[in-house]
């Protein structure tokens, strides 16, 4: 009898155990807060997807997605909103936040929609940035141009697409 | 670990960089407004006995 009872407590307690990674968020919208030092691209918007590449991997973002914490890297988010409507803007660099409500904030140093992008302007940064990593002349100045290499051949392959 | 980590670089120092070269490779008529911001400028006034000590450093 005794055992029984200890049996039931037990399983009892194990399905109490069972949790998720996120409490379940209410109803499943997903608000985009999408802003950079230069301009704000969407002031807590409802959105369907959103796609952002980090330095964890690039990853696509739904309603109730596990809450994350991410350092964006140079490259092209896209926001696919409610209508479909696809949004692809390059950002230089900043922070991606996905909170339990499944808000989500996107806060860069600097973004620009793919349409402002440059591509001669690109290659000439990269050139310029490729130079610099020839003459640089310590460690430092070295891994300063070897950013800047990297994120002149991002944007030149955002231009380009 | 990356590169310019081991180099002594912080995240701060990638973004700026980061944001240095994308307002570089912009269309001209926006990039003239961008590069307004590669600068940032920051003026320091000591002040002692409740009047500015010294003009600006």
């Amino acid at each position: 009898m005794a055992l029984a009872f200890r049996n039931m407590l037990r399983t009892a307690a194990r399905r109490m155990q069972v949790r998720g990674y996120a409490d379940a968020p209410k109803g499943d919208e997903m608000a985009l807060t999408f802003a950079a030092g230069n301009k704000v691209f969407f002031n807590k918007q409802v959105v369907k997807q959103i796609d952002v590449p980090s330095f964890s991997g690039s990853f696509g973002i739904l309603p109730k997605h596990v809450p994350t914490l991410a350092v964006l890297r140079p490259g092209v988010v896209t926001v696919v909103e409610n209508d479909g409507k696809q949004t692809k803007i390059f950002v230089s660099s900043g922070t991606i936040t996905v909170n339990d409500d499944s808000s989500v904030q996107v806060l860069a140093e600097e973004a620009h929609p793919l349409e402002s992008l440059d591509r001669s302007a690109a290659q000439e940064a990269l050139s310029k940035a490729q130079s610099e990593l020839n003459s640089a002349a310590n460690e430092r100045a070295k891994a300063e141009a070897l950013i800047a290499v990297e994120v002149a051949e991002e944007v030149l392959k955002a231009a380009s697409a | 670990m990356s590169a310019w980590r081991q180099a002594g670089l912080s995240y701060i120092n990638y973004s700026n960089i980061a944001a240095k070269v994308l307002r570089r490779s912009l269309k001209p008529e926006f990039r003239s407004e961008a590069l307004k911001r590669d600068e940032s400028h920051v003026r320091i006034t000591p002040w002692a006995n409740g009047r500015p000590a010294r003009k600006y450093i």
